[in-house]
């Protein structure tokens, strides 16, 4: 700390050159902001956060203003309070009001500004406007009528996610924020990574939701439904219930999603073993190969699938020809449970849990659906999965444990480790160390990630030969790094995993809203803790991924890999 | 497009995303508005997202996105324009030619827009057809300056 200035006539400690907000909150004092968001630069757009400055004339932004010696500032002067007051009744005067119909109903930052403002009545009658909700989209959904131009979306698709789907449209009273040409979002630059309904203070930014479909299939006989559980979302849930005894959250879920009727419950981290294992094996296969071009690029993510579709059609040979976990995970049951059945796959319901926005768009896919039958039918985020076990009066807080269903009821650490960024990676290059038959003397090492954000590489001995591997998340990122490679003209980096989402799968985009990203250091920790005390290291290790191989029916290039487990990259950099 | 507007882009070599707005104008001047097409195609050009374009132009009131019509009407409402009895000019307007502000009748004969200050304020109300001025004009006078073109239509055909 470099010196102290007077808050309320208390005095507190302060940086040199940091945002009076910052060193307000370190401190404890609460200033209401609608606009700010850590790790981004202050706008100054909601005014909400202004405190009064001794021998300032106006009030000020904390936001942007820093911090500076001698100074003395009262957080919550009647002025300040007033004004604050007022700025939310204006924020109101047009808001549609229907918050008992609206999906943050008990958890909107306008809905608790105004309560913490003790606004009782209507203060102020705005023209409300007449624009129109567009559910265009297979993943996010907007209503711009309850949007408060706070640009947080904007910032986020434009600063984080380089794609700018969302901006401001026209100027002063009518600026809205929307897609290109008032079109809808599915016609946009969207790559579906669903931050923008992280970040979103009201319901303007929200899911499609996919809860009605799941209960009309759990409430239908003829359906079986199959719940994939990601396990990101068991960490969420930990995290989010502040958890003691973590390694039940699944088991919880498990048990909770019985009671609503589901069949089965499998652990979607079998199928992110079967992606690790495809993964490292197409890797070693292309190092042994003189004529392939590096990185091999992770095609995990949906978000990053899209935006490589969009903007670089020409590392589409790059990027690795396996389906997503959540894919894969869908292809197996239908297949496992439509023949242990007796079923036909069409009466196979095929939900996954996982806390991302982009998988109900990646669902929607063309190519993963074959004569109308989808791999995975509905996609719940994890705020929808808190959604649908309240709508059948079920509290994951008291809840009993159930184990997951055979035969895809185990993850290896490995599962975790797709959960943030930099593990898959990590997991990648250990599966090759193996596979190239390292003796038994030499010990893998990896240097994990220090710093969750930002680029990151490091450099491996793998059977002779020193490889590259690195690890981005967010799409700028990704961009940057991309651009870093051919500037510099590196061949040097052998395989690179991007994540479209900051910290990875931890900060997803369908993950319960959370301001900031604490939330996701808490879930990535939950990570670590499970990775630890998994049973089997890694995937190899896992039994019913040994059961599939062994089979026999699946092997690299036939008919059911070939149809059910490739992906199709399409070049849509013309659209 | 692309090709369409090669000569436009050639005046802006360097590709900057201070480019954009003087591109934007240059394409508007023979264009006469910024279609879909013509946003895409200048974002591929400076490598700038269609959105962001889109939300610049907006942002600005000399940008259309819709074509004239053959007969462009702006209709000056400043301060001494509107004093002088624009907002009668403009509802006449409004009901002969059955457009809105920014908008262009089916036919795509007539358009009208509102513009600020032409700079004659002495002379108000201003109207401006196709770079013709129209001074102190009067319900008469309007009404009768509309059916002329009318009927230089009518004998066109």
């Amino acid at each position: 700390m470099d010196y102290q200035i007077e808050v309320n006539k208390n005095q507190i400690d302060v940086r040199e050159g940091e945002s009076l907000l910052t060193a307000l909150t370190r401190n404890g004092i609460k200033v209401p902001t609608l606009c700010h968001m850590n790790r981004f630069s202050p706008t100054g757009a909601c005014r909400l956060c202004v405190v009064e400055v001794e021998g300032r004339k106006d009030l000020v932004t904390s936001c942007s203003s820093q911090v500076e010696k001698g100074m003395k500032v009262s957080t919550n002067s009647q002025r300040v309070l007033r004004a604050r007051k007022s700025l939310v009744e204006l924020l109101l005067s047009n808001h549609p009001d229907d918050c008992l119909y609206c999906v943050r109903n008990g958890h909107c930052e306008l809905q608790s500004l105004a309560e913490e403002m003790n606004i009782k009545e209507r203060k102020y009658y705005g023209e409300k406007n007449t624009l129109y909700p567009d559910y265009s989209s297979p993943s996010v959904a907007r209503d711009p009528a309850k949007c408060v131009l706070c640009s947080r979306c904007v910032r986020m698709c434009e600063e984080v996610q380089v794609v700018t789907a969302l901006d401001f449209i026209s100027r002063g009273n009518q600026t809205t924020v929307n897609s290109a040409f008032n079109k809808g979002l599915n016609v946009s630059t969207c790559i579906h990574c669903g931050q923008c309904i992280q970040v979103c203070p009201t319901a303007a930014l929200i899911d499609i939701s996919h809860i009605e479909k799941v209960q009309t299939a759990l409430g239908s006989k003829d359906k079986m439904v199959v719940f994939h559980l990601s396990p990101s979302v068991g960490a969420s849930v930990a995290a989010e219930l502040k958890m003691k005894s973590r390694h039940l959250a699944m088991q919880r879920i498990t048990y909770a999603l019985k009671r609503c009727g589901a069949s089965r419950i499998f652990n979607l981290g079998f199928a992110s073993d079967v992606n690790i294992l495809e993964e490292a094996s197409i890797l070693k296969a292309r190092l042994e190969n003189e004529d392939s071009v590096f990185p091999l690029v992770s095609s995990c993510c949906p978000a990053w699938v899209r935006y490589a579709e969009d903007h670089h059609p020409e590392i589409l040979d790059q990027l690795s020809p396996v389906k997503s976990p959540q894919q894969i995970m869908g292809t197996m049951a239908k297949i496992f449970c439509a023949e242990k059945h007796d079923l036909d796959r069409e009466n196979i319901f095929s939900v996954s849990v996982t806390p991302c926005a982009g998988n109900k768009y990646e669902s929607s896919r063309e190519e993963n659906t074959h004569k109308g039958v989808s791999e995975i039918d509905a996609v719940l985020t994890v705020r929808e999965l808190f959604q649908l076990l309240r709508s059948f009066g079920l509290d994951l807080v008291q809840m009993n444990e159930d184990d997951l269903d055979e035969p895809y009821n185990e993850a290896s650490a490995v599962a975790w480790k797709h959960g943030y960024s930099g593990g898959k990676a990590e997991a990648v290059a250990e599966q090759l160390f193996y596979l190239t038959g390292n003796d038994k003397k030499e010990k893998f090492k990896f240097n994990p990630p220090k710093n969750m954000t930002g680029r990151r590489e490091t450099k491996l001995t793998i059977g002779g030969k020193q490889l590259g591997f690195a690890w981005v998340s967010s799409i700028s990122e990704a961009e940057h790094y991309l651009q870093h490679l051919k500037q510099e003209g590196r061949d040097d980096i052998h395989y690179l995993e991007v994540m479209a989402c900051l910290d990875g799968c931890v900060g997803g985009g369908g993950q319960p809203v959370s301001r900031g990203f604490e939330m996701s250091r808490a879930r990535k920790k939950v990570c670590l803790e499970m990775e630890k005390s998994a049973g089997k290291k890694y995937a190899r290790e896992n039994s019913a991924v040994n059961d599939m191989f062994k089979d026999g029916r699946l092997k690299p290039g036939n008919e059911l890999a070939e149809t059910w487990l490739k992906p199709v990259f399409t070049d849509r950099s013309s659209d | 497009m692309e090709e369409e507007l090669g000569h436009f882009f050639e005046q802006f070599p360097n590709k900057k995303r201070e480019d954009l707005i003087p591109l934007l104008q240059a394409i508007q001047d023979r264009e006469g508005y910024l279609s879909e097409k013509i946003i895409s195609a200048v974002g591929r050009y400076l490598d700038i997202s269609t959105n962001k374009i889109y939300g610049v132009a907006t942002f600005y009131d000399n940008f259309r996105f819709t074509a004239t019509g053959k007969y462009h009407f702006r209709v000056c409402h400043g301060s001494a324009c509107h004093v002088a009895g624009t907002g009668m000019l403009i509802r006449e307007l409004e009901k002969q030619l059955k457009v809105k502000e920014g908008e262009t009748d089916k036919e795509g004969l007539f358009s009208m827009e509102l513009v600020s200050c032409i700079g004659a304020c002495g002379l108000a109300p201003v109207i401006e057809v196709n770079d013709q001025f129209y001074t102190n004009v009067t319900l008469d006078s309007l009404k009768a300056l509309i059916e002329s073109f009318r009927e230089k239509e009518n004998t066109a055909i």
